[in-house]
C-alpha cells in the first residue's frame, strides 16, 4: 500500500547539514498498525510528515496505492491528503471556533459531501469515539483526551486509506492515552484501517502489530512488535 | 460547484460568530466611519454646488438667458422681442435688463457696481431678489430717484466687517449718487437693502426702466440681456428649442449653460478635494483591513496549516477570509448608511451657514454606490494579500512557527 525508497530529507540549521532521514526504505501493508518508533531527533515525525505529503523530501520516492505521491501538483496533493490521508496531530489541531462536530464534518463538506449526510456520518463516529454527549461543545470546553478523540474522528471522516498519527497520546495523562491507543486498536481491528504511529513510549509497543524503529534518520529494526 | 465557497462560509460565519466580539465591532465601526466621510464631505460640496445653482436660477440668470450675439453689445427690438418671448409655451414670463456700469456715492466714499434697470413687475416672476429684502421694499413700477442697493453696497459703519468696499453703512432712506458711464450723475434715495448672499447680486444696484430712460433722455428698446422663467415642471431645454422655434436669434442658455464657466473651475477644484478624501478614506479602509486580517491570519498561522494538511484547499481558506471581510464591510456600510441618515436629517434641520448661504449636505445615491463599490473592492483586496501570503506557507514551517 505505502512503498517508501530511498527516503532522504536534509535541512541546513547556519552552516550545518542536518540530515533527518537518510535513505529510509519500507513498505505498508494494508490494514497493519505499525508504530514508528525511536529517540528523540531519529527522524519519526519526519517520515510522517513525508508520507503524509506535508513536506518535500530531498531525495527518494513514496508511493501510495500505487500513486507516485511526489509527482503530484500542490492541488492534487491537498486533493490527496483530503481523501487518501487521515492526519492526527500531537495537539489535537482542532479548529478553534468549531464545534466538535463541525471540526468532524469539515473534511467531508470539502470533499463535497451534503451538510446532511455529512452531519450523519460525523455523528456516528463521534458516537464510536465516545463523544456523542459533546458534539456540539468547542474545543476549548473539552479535555485533551476528548479532544484527541474528536481528532481521530475527523481524520476518519473522509474514510482515508491511511491513518498517520503522530505521537496523539503525548499531551495525554496515563488513562487517556490509553483510551486513544485502544481507540486506534479497535479501528485498525474492525475497520481493517491501516494506521501509521509515531510514538517513544515502550508502553504502546503491545498495540501495534509491526514496529519500524528509526536511529539516526534510518531504520534500524523493522519487525514484528514485541510488547 | 460552490464547493469551496460553501466550505469558506462554513469556516466564516463560525469565525465570525464565535470570535472576538469587541474586534469585529470594532472593525465595523472604523469602516462605518471610513464610509461616513467618504460620503460626507463629497456631500457638502454637493451642497455648495447645489446652493450656488439655486442662487444662480434665483438671482442671476432665471431659468433661460438671452444675451446679444457675440460682438453685439444689445439686444435690439426688446420689447418686440418680450413679446415673442411671452408666447413660447412654457415659459411663465420674460424679463428685459439692462446693465450700465456705475459709481455709487455716499459718506464720502465710492464703490464701482454694475447697476441693472428692471421692469419691476417682470423681474418678479423671473427671480427672487425681491423676496430677499434686509430692509426697505422692492421697487414698483414707474418710479424714478429711487434705488436699491446689495448689502455689501450698503456695507457696515465698522468697514472692518465688510468683504468689498462698501458705502460704510449706508440706510434705507438715505440720499446717495450715482455717477454713470455715460457721464451723467444724480441723486438717489435708497429705497431699500437687499440680501441674498449671491456675491455678485449683492453687490449690485437695482433701478427702475423708467429711470434708465430719464437717464438715457430717450425710450429704450434694447436690453444687456433678457432672463426668462419656465412653467413650473417645464424642461428648460425644451424651452430653449420652443425659443429658437419661435423666433429668438439672440444667444439663448439654459441656467446650467449659462453658470458653466464660471461653476467649471470651481467643480474641477472640488472634484479634486473629494478625490483627495476619497483616496484618504480608502486608504485608512485598506490599512485597517489589511492590518486585521494580517494579525488575524498570523495567528491563525499553524490553524492554516492544519486546515491545509487536513485537506482543505487554500483557495477555501482564501475565501473564508474574504467572506469575513465581505461581512465586516457589509456591516460597516450598513451602519455607515445608518449614521449618514442621521447626520442627514440633523443637517437637514441645523444646516451649514456659509457667508454665501445655507448648505444642506445633499447625499446624492450615485455617489453612494460608488463609494460602496470602492470601499468593497479595496477592502477584499487588502484582504486577500495577508491571507494569500499565509496559505502558501510551508505546512510544516507554519505549523512549528505557530
Amino acid at each position: 500500500m505505502i512503498r517508501v525508497e530511498g527516503l532522504r530529507k536534509s535541512y541546513r540549521m547556519g552552516e550545518v547539514e542536518v540530515r533527518a532521514l537518510d535513505g529510509v526504505t519500507l513498505e505498508v501493508r494494508e490494514g497493519e498498525f505499525i508504530g514508528v518508533t525511536g529517540p528523540s531527533g531519529s527522524g519519526k515525525s519526519t517520515l510522517l510528515h513525508l508520507i503524509g505529503l506535508l513536506d518535500e523530501p530531498s531525495g527518494g520516492s513514496i508511493s501510495i496505492q500505487g500513486i507516485d505521491a511526489l509527482a503530484l501538483l500542490d492541488d492534487e496533493r491537498t486533493r490527496f491528503r483530503l481523501t487518501r490521508i487521515g492526519y492526527i496531530f500531537q495537539d489535537y489541531a482542532l479548529v478553534p471556533d468549531l464545534t466538535a462536530l463541525e471540526n468532524v464534518v469539515l473534511p467531508a463538506l470539502e470533499l463535497g459531501v451534503s451538510e446532511r449526510q455529512g452531519i450523519s456520518r460525523a455523528t456516528d463516529l463521534l458516537g464510536r469515539v465516545g463523544l456523542a454527549e459533546r458534539v456540539d461543545h468547542l474545543p476549548a470546553e473539552l479535555s485533551g483526551g476528548e479532544q484527541q478523540r474528536i481528532a481521530i474522528a475527523r481524520a476518519l471522516v473522509n474514510s482515508p486509506a491511511l491513518l498517520l498519527a503522530d505521537e496523539p497520546t503525548a499531551n495525554l495523562d496515563s488513562q487517556a492515552s490509553t483510551m486513544v491507543l485502544e481507540l486506534f486498536a479497535s479501528i485498525n481491528r474492525e475497520l481493517g484501517q491501516t494506521v501509521l504511529m509515531v510514538s517513544h513510549e515502550e508502553i504502546h509497543r503491545q498495540y501495534f502489530g509491526r514496529e519500524i524503529r528509526l536511529r539516526d534518520g534510518r531504520v534500524a529494526t523493522d519487525g514484528i512488535a514485541s510488547g | 460547484m460552490f464547493e469551496r465557497e460553501r466550505v469558506a462560509f462554513y469556516l466564516a460565519s463560525r469565525s465570525l460568530r464565535r470570535g472576538s466580539r469587541t474586534s469585529l465591532l470594532l472593525n465595523v465601526a472604523i469602516l462605518a466611519l471610513v464610509f461616513t466621510n467618504m460620503i460626507l464631505l463629497p456631500s457638502i460640496i454637493s451642497g455648495s454646488v447645489e446652493l450656488f445653482n439655486q442662487q444662480s436660477i434665483d438671482f442671476q440668470t432665471s431659468d433661460i438667458q438671452v444675451r446679444p450675439l457675440e460682438g453685439d453689445q444689445y439686444i435690439g427690438r426688446t420689447a418686440a422681442l418680450l413679446e415673442t418671448v411671452n408666447r413660447v409655451p412654457g415659459v411663465r414670463r420674460g424679463s428685459a435688463r439692462y446693465g450700465i456700469g456705475a459709481t455709487i456715492l455716499a459718506r464720502n466714499r465710492s464703490v464701482s457696481v454694475p447697476v441693472t434697470a428692471i421692469d419691476p413687475r417682470n423681474e418678479v416672476e423671473v427671480t427672487k431678489i425681491h423676496e430677499h429684502m434686509q430692509d426697505g421694499e422692492f421697487l414698483s413700477g414707474g418710479e424714478r430717484g429711487e434705488v436699491l442697493i446689495g448689502q455689501f453696497v450698503a456695507g457696515n459703519e465698522d468697514t472692518r466687517k465688510d468683504l468689498f468696499a462698501s458705502l460704510g453703512g449706508v440706510r434705507v432712506g438715505e440720499r446717495i449718487e450715482i455717477a454713470f458711464a455715460n457721464g451723467v450723475t444724480r441723486p438717489y434715495v435708497v429705497k431699500g437693502v437687499y440680501e441674498t448672499r449671491s456675491y455678485i447680486t449683492d453687490y449690485s444696484a437695482l433701478i427702475t426702466w423708467d429711470e434708465l430712460e430719464s437717464l438715457l433722455g430717450t425710450e429704450v428698446d434694447q436690453s444687456t440681456e433678457v432672463l426668462v422663467k419656465a412653467d413650473r415642471g417645464a424642461d428648460v431645454d425644451e424651452v430653449k428649442t420652443a425659443l429658437f422655434e419661435a423666433g429668438v436669434q439672440e444667444e439663448v442658455k439654459t441656467w446650467r449653460e449659462a453658470i458653466t464657466t464660471t461653476v467649471e473651475e470651481s467643480i474641477k477644484t472640488f472634484d479634486v478635494i473629494i478625490s483627495i478624501s476619497t483616496f484618504v478614506s480608502l486608504v485608512i479602509a485598506v490599512v485597517v483591513i489589511f492590518i486585521v486580517i494580517t494579525i488575524k491570519a498570523m495567528n491563525q498561522r499553524r490553524q492554516i496549516a492544519i486546515l491545509k494538511a487536513i485537506g482543505i484547499h487554500p483557495s477555501t481558506i482564501i475565501r473564508s477570509y474574504l467572506i469575513q471581510v465581505f461581512a465586516i464591510c457589509t456591516l460597516g456600510t450598513l451602519l455607515g448608511l445608518v449614521m449618514v441618515g442621521l447626520l442627514g436629517a440633523w443637517f437637514t434641520a441645523n444646516p451649514l451657514v456659509f457667508p454665501d448661504g445655507v448648505v444642506v449636505p445633499q447625499f446624492e445615491s450615485t455617489a453612494l454606490v460608488e463609494n460602496t463599490v470602492w470601499l468593497f473592492a479595496a477592502s477584499m483586496a487588502a484582504g486577500f494579500v495577508p491571507a494569500w501570503r499565509i496559505t502558501r506557507e510551508n505546512i510544516i514551517s507554519a505549523m512549528r512557527a505557530g
